[in-house]
């Protein structure tokens, strides 16, 4: 793994006040109003590539640095966290505020590195967006971010100008509902003949649950909310090639002439053999007789302010299908 | 697993009796319908543009209770009632529409996409059960 903690200290960023990341909780007990470690800036993602961030709460221990996490957040926020039923819904909501304010803050689009002052909106449909303070010729870059979570696991998709919609989910969870009566009554016949035809019932409710989270990505790219794209107003198409290690994934609509379907491509990875994570992207250009690059893609794990961890191209993340390079 | 340094409770009202069977009294805090207790028979309450209509009954409240505490895998202590958020409660999509499948079930209706979506909590499920099943 390469290991890289956020506290490295480099010219412009003033020395962590924790000499070592881990033990937070000696430094942090002591000077309660000492502020979060300055977030260390990245770079933004080129116009091809998609970058990938994700928590794991269960990793995520302190107390006191939850407390901080809380302290980034507008009060509006944090009333939106508390009011999640119990602590472990509060915490991975906690998660997702404090992962996107922190992403986003550390790519520095208007030059300051503060998550606080971020403002986010969300645009008629309900789709979150960034609120950019425009002052004085200040045209921000077309970011565009996606978040899901779980209680497991939070993620962050960020690209530069590809809309972009993402979906997490636990291999194992399973519908309370019969998975063939679910997709009958939700998804297109078509699915549910793809689900039918999987004899084992494990690895149906697999793959019941690798749709649902790509329906899910390319309904939230779409970004129009979930009415204006019913589950069984459109089709997801796997197709597994005997030569290929990851199928190919594409969608299809019923009513094909509004939208172009191959604006859309799609990468399913598995993270640490636990979760699925769907990603959907609008394709920006193609190479040549509609052929699409594949999706480059930089995934990280992280705890905001404390470390991150570079895992594309490891064992942590597992491309299954759509056609993926990882950085 | 850490825990959030303030109260990490904030539904507006608690219900004080776990049989639902029998008469609940619900305390409310902030604000909520004029209406300050539950009964078996179905009350008016006044609605935004001052109309009147009628509230789902009880009994359809509690069985939207009863799916909901099934599909998200509560405790049948667990205070849930008409104000109750299904996101609140931790359902995410996945779980709202095998919710909306379950009421579907229960009340043979049929939901479409659009009024499922508008769907956030027990009282909003209920009245539109009620909407439908009248028809």
């Amino acid at each position: 793994h390469r290991r890289l903690p956020a506290v490295i200290p480099t010219p412009p960023v003033s020395a962590s006040p924790f000499p070592n990341p881990k033990s937070q909780y000696c430094c942090l007990s002591r000077n309660f109003s000492a502020a979060l470690t300055p977030l260390l800036p990245v770079q933004l993602p080129s116009r091809m590539e998609t970058h990938l961030w994700y928590v794991v709460p269960d990793e995520v221990k302190s107390a006191p640095l939850l407390s901080k996490y809380m302290e980034l957040l507008p009060q509006s926020e944090r009333d939106h966290v508390l009011g999640f039923r119990g602590d472990q819904l509060q915490k991975s909501a906690l998660l997702a505020r404090t992962l996107v304010r922190t992403t986003i803050a550390r790519y520095q689009v208007d030059g300051h590195l503060d998550p606080r002052s971020l403002r986010f909106k969300r645009n008629i449909h309900g789709k979150p967006e960034v609120e950019w303070e425009t002052k004085d010729g200040f045209c921000p870059p077309p970011l565009q971010f996606n978040i899901s979570h779980t209680s497991s696991l939070v993620a962050c998709g960020v690209t530069m100008n590809s809309l972009i919609g993402i979906d997490v989910e636990e291999k194992r969870r399973r519908t309370k509902n019969n998975i063939l009566a679910f997709a009958k009554r939700y998804f297109t016949a078509h699915e549910v003949e793809h689900l039918n035809a999987i004899p084992d019932s494990e690895l149906q409710q697999q793959e019941f649950i690798k749709l649902w989270t790509l329906k899910e990505a390319y309904v939230k790219a779409l970004g129009k909310g979930f009415s204006s794209s019913p589950f069984n107003t459109f089709t997801i198409r796997v197709n597994t090639a005997a030569q290929q290690a990851s199928s190919g994934i594409a969608v299809e609509t019923l009513d094909s002439p509004q939208n172009l379907t191959n604006n859309w491509q799609f990468a399913l990875l598995e993270l640490m053999g636990s979760h699925y994570v769907a990603i959907c992207l609008e394709r920006q250009e193609t190479g040549g007789a509609g052929k699409a690059f594949p999706i480059k893609l930089t995934a990280r794990k992280t705890i905001p302010s404390v470390e991150d961890e570079l895992v594309s191209g490891t064992n942590a993340v597992v491309t299954i299908g759509g056609s993926v390079t990882q950085f | 697993m850490a825990s959030i340094t303030r109260a990490s409770v904030s539904m507006p009202s608690l219900s004080t009796s776990v049989n639902q069977s029998q008469r609940r009294i619900s305390v409310m805090n902030s604000v909520s319908f004029p209406v300050s207790g539950r009964s078996m028979i179905p009350s008016l309450r006044l609605q935004r543009g001052l109309q009147v209509c009628c509230a789902a009954k009880q009994e359809t409240v509690d069985k939207v209770v009863a799916i909901v505490k099934k599909q998200l895998a509560l405790p049948a202590d667990a205070a849930v009632t008409g104000e109750s958020k299904f996101a609140a409660l931790g359902a995410d999509s996945l779980d709202t529409v095998e919710i909306v499948m379950g009421l579907e079930e229960e009340f043979d209706i049929t939901v479409e996409e659009e009024s499922a979506q508008s769907i956030t909590t027990v009282q909003e499920a209920a009245d539109m059960i009620e909407k439908l099943v009248e028809k």
